[in-house]
């Protein structure tokens, strides 16, 4: 028990804070979201010019929403789940059903983290985004064109992080069945809602 | 062997696997098994593909322009304006509570929101006039579900860009079930408040203080005439409707009744973050699964089956909305319809039921699962809000319940319910 909480603490640290940062992140993405959004309204409908970028940008700051913010829902217990079967059994035996699970989701993480390696750094990831430029000048006279594989990084940052998050329930369920419930750092569970 | 994906990813999801993860791994695993190795690279890229999409940007959008409007104090006002109309009904605080969920419905469309700002301030003011606390709770649970169902609606949303659909037919054939939600609850108030002598909530408004509420709740009320009215007149997509709901629901709050503040603004981008990007990668996962569904010709096979069941469309229809309440009673509306759309909508396209009608059907039915015992998603968040054991609440719910399936019956068979507004507007044939 000791051994696995020596692992797990600084996983929880290090989950914890950089959890926090893409909660930042995330929040600065939703904002701009938005305003490419509004932008898009208002040259379009006030000023007759339809801009190419806004709706690009918008889906770029959406994708890094999902990919930074998803995983502190799960990490809080926010992936929906039918958690019947596992709270109405003895807490070792749904806690072994609980630690097959998580092991379940792992595989499937690793395997995502491989392709969306293999996606971003491959054949589909060498394109350009359509609309997209960063200035690469401070008189604005160079600019670069922002690669597609920065949008599909998003995805692979996204199961990256879940895949540490798994790996840091894996550890808390091991220790629960053991029964070292009451040393472990609680986890606040998700304030958050659905589409419902 | 590919079929079995279905009876495996079921499986996965009774013993508790996160939806998420089993819309991945059950048909994954059997690609694996199947040497088909390749295609499960196509899963990954499915998922991406799906989240990458502009109309599904309307559910973080009206997500946040919920939580704005709620924390402005747009729901006080809605109160007061129910309550100058209907107060001084016997059981006025009951009606006031469905007329609210009505307007809340036009704002926010999640039934989670309603129920808690609604909940936290007429479940404790029911109490004090003389309501049973798991009264009040039910009938603020029961009352949220018309959140989903009235436009705006994240599972609309996110039915139309699962199965291909328009959002603003979805959202027009949702307005008259919705309203009929409302005067089925009504109804179910107005027996009781003679049965049990509810009180009344307060005196008589005259048509002038009415007037005066109306003001109050003027700007509150003029967002789902933006909304609508924009997508309808081709001013706005939905999409841009929502980018727009927010910088009206930011300008209401901090300009026009300056209830927001702007530290209280990182929160709600994060909360509302938080909970969009769940239902971002649910929505990728079910695009994954539904290429999955369509290669092992699951739905072909369900559809043989479910025909040697009857050929008749209403006999279908009535199993089918039996086997959705089921489904409700235990998933969300939004899993649930992303898991069973992609399987169950092109069968009864194929039958002749419209596609939009059969969105309203099971988008009704699910919403509905939300304050159905024992997984109920409203039934808890209503349990937080009030402290009342869900179990009281889940009885005492019961009678509006009945009204609600009755309500899912007419629309099921009576189309012209949910089709006649998008057929007039000519977003139906």
């Amino acid at each position: 028990m000791g051994g696995l909480l020596t692992v797990l603490a600084p996983l929880s640290y290090l989950n914890d804070r950089v959890l926090r940062v893409g909660l930042g992140i995330g929040a600065v993405a939703v904002a701009l979201m938005v305003i490419a959004i509004l932008i898009q309204v208002f040259f379009r409908y006030v000023l007759n010019n339809a801009l190419p970028w806004p709706d690009e940008a918008a889906r770029f700051s959406m994708l890094w929403m999902a990919g930074l913010m998803a995983p502190t829902a799960f990490r809080q217990g926010g992936f929906v789940a039918i958690d019947m079967l596992v709270l109405m059994l003895p807490r070792v035996v749904g806690g072994l059903i609980n630690l097959t699970l998580l092991l379940i989701s792992l595989v499937v993480l690793v395997v995502a983290v491989q392709i969306g390696w293999n996606e971003v750094t491959g054949f589909g990831g060498r394109f350009a985004t359509a609309s997209l430029y960063l200035p690469t000048s401070f008189d604005f006279s160079t600019w670069y064109r922002i690669p597609r594989s920065w949008m599909m990084t998003s995805l692979l940052v996204g199961v990256t992080l879940l895949t540490s998050v798994n790996i840091e329930l894996i550890l808390r369920n091991i220790v629960k069945i053991l029964g070292g419930d009451p040393r472990l750092a609680p986890i606040p569970p998700a304030d958050m809602g659905g589409a419902e | 062997m590919l079929i079995w994906f279905l009876p495996v990813f079921l499986a996965f999801l009774f013993i508790g696997l996160p939806v998420f993860f089993g819309l991945l791994a059950a048909p994954g695993i059997l690609l694996w098994l199947n040497g088909q190795e390749k295609d499960i690279t196509l899963l990954y890229r499915n998922v991406y593909n799906g989240m990458d999409s502009f109309p599904l940007m309307a559910i973080p959008f009206f997500m946040l322009a919920g939580e704005l409007m709620n924390k402005g104090g747009i729901t006080m006002r809605l109160v007061e304006f129910s309550q100058a109309f209907m107060g001084h009904l016997r059981g006025g605080l009951a009606y006031v509570n469905v007329l609210s969920s009505m307007l809340f419905a036009g704002l926010s469309g999640s039934a989670v929101a309603d129920t808690s700002a609604l909940g936290s301030m007429l479940i404790p003011a029911m109490e004090k006039q003389g309501y049973t606390r798991k009264f009040a709770a039910a009938i603020t649970a029961a009352s949220s579900v018309i959140g989903p169902i009235i436009p705006p609606s994240g599972i609309m949303i996110i039915y139309a860009y699962v199965m291909g659909e328009s959002v603003a037919a979805l959202f027009l054939a949702g307005i008259v079930p919705g309203i009929l939600v409302g005067v089925g609850l009504m109804l179910v108030v107005r027996f009781m408040a003679d049965k049990y002598d509810f009180p009344v909530a307060s005196r008589k408004y005259t048509w002038p203080e009415r007037g005066q509420a109306s003001i109050k709740a003027f700007w509150p009320l003029l967002t789902p005439v933006i909304i609508m009215g924009g997508i309808l007149g081709g001013i706005f997509t939905p999409t841009e409707a929502a980018a727009v709901a927010v910088a009206y629901a930011l300008f209401i709050g901090f300009f026009v009744l300056r209830t927001l503040t702007v530290p209280e603004v990182p929160g709600i981008l994060i909360r509302s973050g938080i909970t969009s990007a769940v239902v971002l990668l649910l929505v990728g996962a079910a695009l994954a699964f539904k290429t999955v569904v369509s290669l092992s010709h699951a739905p072909e096979q369900l559809a043989a089956y479910i025909l040697s069941l009857s050929s008749n469309p209403l006999v279908l229809l009535f199993l089918i909305n039996l086997l959705l309440f089921v489904v409700g009673m235990f998933l969300d509306a939004g899993p649930a319809i992303i898991i069973l759309g992609p399987i169950l909508g092109p069968i009864f396209v194929s039958l002749g039921v419209d596609p939009i009608h059969f969105a309203i059907i099971m988008s009704v039915n699910l919403t509905v699962g939300l304050a159905t015992p024992p997984m109920g998603l409203v039934l808890f968040v209503a349990s937080a809000v009030s402290g009342e054991r869900v179990e009281a609440i889940a009885k005492a719910i019961l009678p509006f319940l009945a009204v609600e399936i009755f309500v899912i019956f007419l629309i099921t068979y009576v189309p012209a319910i949910s089709m006649t507004i998008p057929r007039i507007t000519g977003f139906a044939n």
